[in-house]
């Protein structure tokens, strides 16, 4: 078999797990709604199922568990899992405060303090040290497998996109699990979904060079982490300021949601590429 | 690098995993919860053991490694004794973060059962678990370049007595007010821990944490070679 086919094979299995997994989590909804434990249960073992997967099918392939990018790498790294921790934040405080600040709405960033911003900063530096572990459970699986073995087949940029689509595709359970616990309408969850597509497809191009760059999987942990924590810290101080209840941006909130990212998106697309032209050519 | 990872995979093996079952002890002491208390204190009670039994397995994996001839060997190596010294400072850091994820998991259903029991006071334990993880982490720094410096044994004695040493002189000096220093003290604890600073005073507390664990790496790196010499003695 060619390394083409074989890398085919394997990538095929581990989608197969992979939405297996997500079919266990949609069957289950009507018993998650009914109880937090089942829910906690599914839906830990769902968080962790693309590590599993990657797990399961180097077992079932026998491709062995070499070149999983568990080394920590910090030796020459140390900038690259500090852009990791920062760049998640500074987009997001794009995202939430430019809009805020261009419509002339300052008043509202009443929390942003010196003190409170960096009391949330340092939160945040700590705790993706010692608490963003839970996150593996993803990117052993997207970043640490999938990735690797889409590369070949469909190139950097093809990745990025179908890698970014299969990303958030796994998120359409929790995306739709509002409607079909009867909350709110399918296109709103559609509309959801859509948005995380362009999101994650995006911000996973960031966590593919990270990946690629320092050869481990734990910057993009942090990075992973710290996506997920900084829209929290930023919504935090944002509500300590005097925003009317019935505030709205409007249009520029909906342009400053995915500008950012998608810049970002092209830079990290541009950097890849031209680190894989640079890059001396493997028989 | 590999090969030092699985030597400390294949020693230490249990002592790490264990910390998947320290984690889980918070839950074992619900057997216990007539007795007591509520859930809430359960869980709180649970942590803070869990946190003291931890924090004694993490040590014992910096035993069996105070051999003279394993020092010259591995400082022989390409990868050397930072190699080496770096892959122990990176398990304890790993441990310290498996045992915190654990914990957070088993608390995680612990509450998820409660809720469903129809328990519905249940407190947030973050503000416990996380400060004691960071404390945890401050004395695996402390612990590790003692054990190398002097040996396990002699390593804790000496720690010990500095500890102690410390211990008396800080509590003479808040007894017998030297310099004002017990004013001072209570001074700056009241400026410090109210309610405005104490968020800033959890993050410095913890980066620094962080910080200070990276530099008794270092610390341990300069050492290393003198307490290779006093092994086996």
């Amino acid at each position: 078999m060619t390394a083409k086919k074989e890398n085919a094979k394997r990538l095929g299995i581990y989608l197969l797990i992979v939405f297996a997994f997500m079919l266990i989590f949609a069957l289950f909804i009507k018993p998650m709604n009914a109880s937090n434990t089942v829910f906690y249960i599914i839906y830990m073992i769902f968080s962790f199922s693309p590590a599993i997967a990657s797990l399961l099918t180097r077992a079932v392939t026998k491709e062995g568990f070499r070149d999983m990018k568990l080394h920590l790498n910090f030796t020459g790294n140390l900038k690259w899992y500090l852009l990791a921790f920062g760049l998640p934040l500074i987009f997001f405080s794009a995202r939430i405060l430019l809009p805020v600040i261009v419509s002339g709405h300052s008043e509202w960033l009443g929390g942003f303090t010196f003190q409170n911003v960096l009391a949330s900063a340092f939160m945040l530096a700590a705790l993706s040290a010692v608490q963003s572990i839970g996150l593996l459970g993803e990117e052993l699986g997207w970043r640490g497998y999938m990735n690797q073995k889409m590369e070949p087949l469909f190139g950097t940029v093809g990745t990025c996109l179908v890698g970014g689509i299969v990303w958030s595709l796994w998120h359409l359970p929790m995306d739709i699990a509002g409607w079909l616990d009867g909350e709110g309408t399918l296109s709103d969850s559609l509309m959801m979904c859509v948005g995380r597509m362009l999101l994650l497809t995006c911000f996973g191009t960031f966590l593919m060079w990270l990946t690629k760059k320092t050869d481990s999987v734990f910057p993009a942990v942090v990075a992973h982490f710290m996506f997920n924590q900084s829209q929290g810290a930023l919504g935090e101080l944002l509500s300590q300021g005097d925003i009317p209840e019935n505030a709205d941006l409007g249009m520029i909130a909906s342009v400053f949601e995915y500008v950012p990212m998608i810049l970002l998106a092209v830079v990290f697309m541009g950097l890849l590429l031209f680190e894989k032209k640079k890059s001396p050519e493997t028989v | 690098m590999t090969g030092l990872v699985y030597k400390e995979w294949k020693q230490n093996r249990w002592f790490i995993l264990s910390m998947i079952l320290c984690g889980a002890m918070p839950v074992l002491f619900l057997l216990e919860k007539d007795i007591i208390g509520d859930i809430n204190t359960v869980r709180t009670f649970g942590t803070i053991c869990a946190f003291l039994v931890a924090g004694g397995l993490q040590t014992l994996v910096l035993r069996g490694d105070d051999r003279k001839l394993w020092g010259y060997w591995i400082t022989s190596t390409s990868d050397g004794y930072k190699g080496f010294l770096r892959v122990k400072y990176e398990m304890v850091l790993g441990m310290v973060v498996l045992f915190m994820f654990s914990l957070q998991m088993f608390d995680g259903l612990l509450c998820a059962v409660a809720f469903d029991l129809g328990t519905t006071e249940i407190k947030d334990l973050s503000n416990i678990s996380v400060p004691l993880i960071f404390v945890q982490l401050l004395l695996r720094a402390v612990d590790i370049p003692f054990t190398l410096r002097y040996g396990n044994k002699k390593g804790s004695l000496i720690k010990l007595i500095y500890s102690l040493v410390f211990a008396i002189i800080i509590s003479a000096m808040i007894l017998t007010n030297f310099c004002n220093f017990s004013i001072a003290l209570f001074e700056t604890a009241e400026k410090l821990f109210s309610g405005d600073n104490l968020s800033m005073v959890f993050g410095v507390f913890s980066v620094s944490v962080l910080v200070i664990y990276y530099l008794s790496y270092r610390i341990s790196c300069r050492i290393y070679l003198k307490g290779v010499e006093q092994y086996d003695r």
